[in-house]
């Protein structure tokens, strides 16, 4: 990095290992799309070779668009060029940052690099994904971006920031891989799995005309069932929490480790999970919802939002009071201190089982909602996040005079106060109406509104002023 | 949690602090139109069956099509007239829907962006719809059937109320 040069810094180029990196990523898709029978039909000879043609294809384009790529800070925006025939210039404003994450795939832990994503909102999906640079490279950059995405208004340039001081942060939480493993092996997809393989042990054993490819195919699929288990082991190993300066950090993952920081005024809502199997440990689940993903796609998304994979009440309390307002006059944020509000007796006829689970709550400062009868959950949004509130009330429902009234915000969630008796849900819709306007008119009136407790303010480093968390 | 006394209509919540306004009835036109273009390519792909094939079920077919375009008719007219809008000190209310009814209640402060679209039905009756776009996926505050001056006021008060408020995210 070149500090000195403030106007137009000399684009960077990423790792001249990014091309075989990517080859490397890519050896998997192709071995997926080729599949089990194109292996069954032309050998394994033929096989090897098709892979490593398509590989090969694969390494050169990455070299060609390689030696086009490169990226710079200017002024308060990330610049990234790409592409030899359509040549894309992206500048990404700084000051719409929601969150900062480096990846860490396994091949990029062996070399030292490390992949840059940035969350913007507007973006559909994560833009301008950095890979894959230095990890000294990656460390700095985000330290930069985030110091340039904080400092909303004083438009000072670029200042040599001092590039290895250590992160000051403060450890909250970290979860254990051995209740990280008990809580997946309490999902329903690990618990069938025995019934499963016992299923197609018992074929195999009375007919044995099972070939090479049905046995492969089945494992596949077995393998397909169990996906989203595994795959939430190897994201959430060692999953880490903690408060930095710039933000919170989290932590985690096995053989792709990632480290995603978020300005804690970008937190939009959090979704608080028990899961039915979960119920006997007292363990919940909690989501972060960040403006920028969860929009795009389900419970696959490749959006890192796990705020904590698995945790007890008192974990979570502690998590939640780093992320969201803590009521005046307490010290923490407990889930059971909600006097949820239910839904009039007459809604029984749509929630016969689920009416007492079912209900609304409004504190000082945000507004929670819980639903689900066997997998329960809560969304909890602070009124300063609610970016508009709707009555829904449909056919049935203006029968029984009832209707529901949604806070929908920025990251995709929405707290719903279902089949509210219609005159409570004029009075709810206007009191989330005028509460939502209070607290954004409190917070650009103090900004330190959220600023994490005293005691972070290290004095080595220059910590960049409140971030005023409206542009 | 105590709701005072509150207006009982689904559709019309504080009739005595809300100045509700209508959109131009000529949207009836409009949608009508839409359906009866639809229904009509239908229509014909059924009539060509039951020409070719002469099986009952085609003129059953028909007949329920023909039951459809009335009765869409009688619903339109009534969700037009559904439709509602109203700026107040801080937020645009928006409701509308029939069967299924809805309000949006969304501050200007929270405006990202403001659409202001007319397709070539809604030209031909002058027509236009103004959406505003917050940050929400889900928000839903979108008013069609706007005469273009009208549409043209209310895009230029959104914007400039949302930039007196602009708070981003």
């Amino acid at each position: 990095m070149n500090p000195q040069v403030v106007a137009t810094e000399p684009k960077k180029r990423l790792h001249p290992l990014t091309p075989l990196l990517r080859g490397g990523r890519a050896l998997v898709v192709i071995i997926a799309a080729l599949s089990w029978q194109t292996l069954g039909q032309v050998g394994l000879g033929w096989f090897a070779v098709m892979v490593l043609a398509l590989l090969l294809g694969q390494v050169i384009l990455g070299i060609v668009s390689w030696a086009n790529t490169g990226y710079h800070v200017v002024g308060r925006e990330l610049r990234i060029h790409e592409g030899l025939l359509w040549r894309r210039t992206r500048a990404i404003p700084l000051e719409r940052l929601q969150s900062v994450e480096v990846v860490r795939p396994l091949l990029a832990q062996l070399t030292g690099l490390a992949e840059l994503r940035l969350e913007v909102v507007g973006g559909g999906k994560t833009e301008a994904p950095l890979a894959f640079v230095t990890m000294p490279d990656a460390v700095a950059l985000r330290e930069r971006l985030l110091t340039l995405a904080g400092r909303a208004g004083t438009a000072t340039p670029a200042t040599p920031d001092a590039p290895a001081v250590a992160p000051i942060e403060v450890p909250i939480h970290a979860v254990t891989n051995r209740d990280l493993l008990i809580s997946q092996l309490l999902t329903p997809q690990a618990l069938f799995m025995p019934f499963g393989v016992a299923f197609v042990v018992v074929q195999f054993a009375f007919e044995a005309t099972w070939s090479f490819i049905a046995l492969a195919s089945t494992a596949t699929a077995m393998a397909g069932v169990l996906l989203q288990p595994v795959r939430r082991v190897l994201v959430d190993w060692n999953f880490r929490i903690a408060r930095g300066e710039a933000g919170l950090r989290l932590r985690g993952g096995l053989l792709e480790t990632r480290s995603q920081t978020i300005p804690v005024e970008r937190v939009q809502g959090v979704g608080v999970t028990w899961p039915l199997l979960w119920r006997r440990k007292r363990w919940l689940r909690m989501r972060l919802d960040v403006a920028g993903f969860a929009t795009s796609g389900g419970e696959e998304s490749k959006a890192f939002d796990r705020l904590l994979p698995v945790g007890d009440a008192p974990t979570s309390e502690r998590v939640l009071a780093e992320v969201l307002p803590i009521p005046t006059g307490q010290h923490s944020l407990t889930l059971t201190d909600f006097r949820l509000s239910n839904p009039p007796k007459r809604a029984r006829w749509f929630h016969p089982l689920a009416l007492p689970v079912i209900g609304i709550a409004l504190t000082d400062e945000i507004v929670a909602s819980r639903d689900g009868l066997l997998t329960r959950q809560m969304v909890i949004v602070p009124y300063a996040r609610v970016q508009s509130v709707r009555v829904v009330q449909g056919p049935l429902q203006r029968r029984l005079r009832l209707a529901t009234v949604y806070a929908d915000t920025a990251g995709g969630q929405s707290a719903a106060a279902r089949d509210r008796d219609l005159s409570e849900a004029w009075w709810l819709a206007a009191e989330l109406a005028r509460r939502s306007r209070e607290a954004r008119a409190q917070q650009t009136q103090t900004p330190q509104a959220q600023q994490p407790p005293a005691g972070l303010g290290a004095p080595t480093t220059t910590v960049p002023p409140a971030p005023p968390p409206e542009t | 949690m105590t709701p005072r006394e509150a207006p009982t209509d689904a559709l019309e919540p504080w009739p005595d602090t809300v100045d509700w306004r209508p959109v131009s009835r000529d949207l009836i036109w409009v949608e009508l139109i839409r359906v009866w273009i639809a229904t009509a390519v239908v229509a014909a792909a059924v009539g060509f069956g039951w020409a070719v094939s002469g099986h009952w079920l085609f003129g059953v077919g028909l007949a329920l099509i023909a039951v459809f375009t009335v009765w869409d008719a009688i619903v339109s007219v009534r969700s037009v007239r559904s439709w509602g809008y109203a700026e107040r000190d801080h937020d645009l209310l928006v409701r509308h829907g029939l069967l299924i009814r809805r309000l949006s209640i969304v501050p200007y402060a929270r405006m990202q962006f403001v659409d202001v679209t007319a397709g070539p039905l809604e030209r031909m009756f002058s027509l236009a719809t103004v959406q505003l776009h917050t940050a929400a996926a889900a928000s839903d505050a979108k008013v069609p059937g706007l005469r273009p001056p009208e549409a043209a006021r209310l895009r230029d008060r959104l914007t400039a109320l949302g930039e007196d408020r602009a708070e981003g995210l």
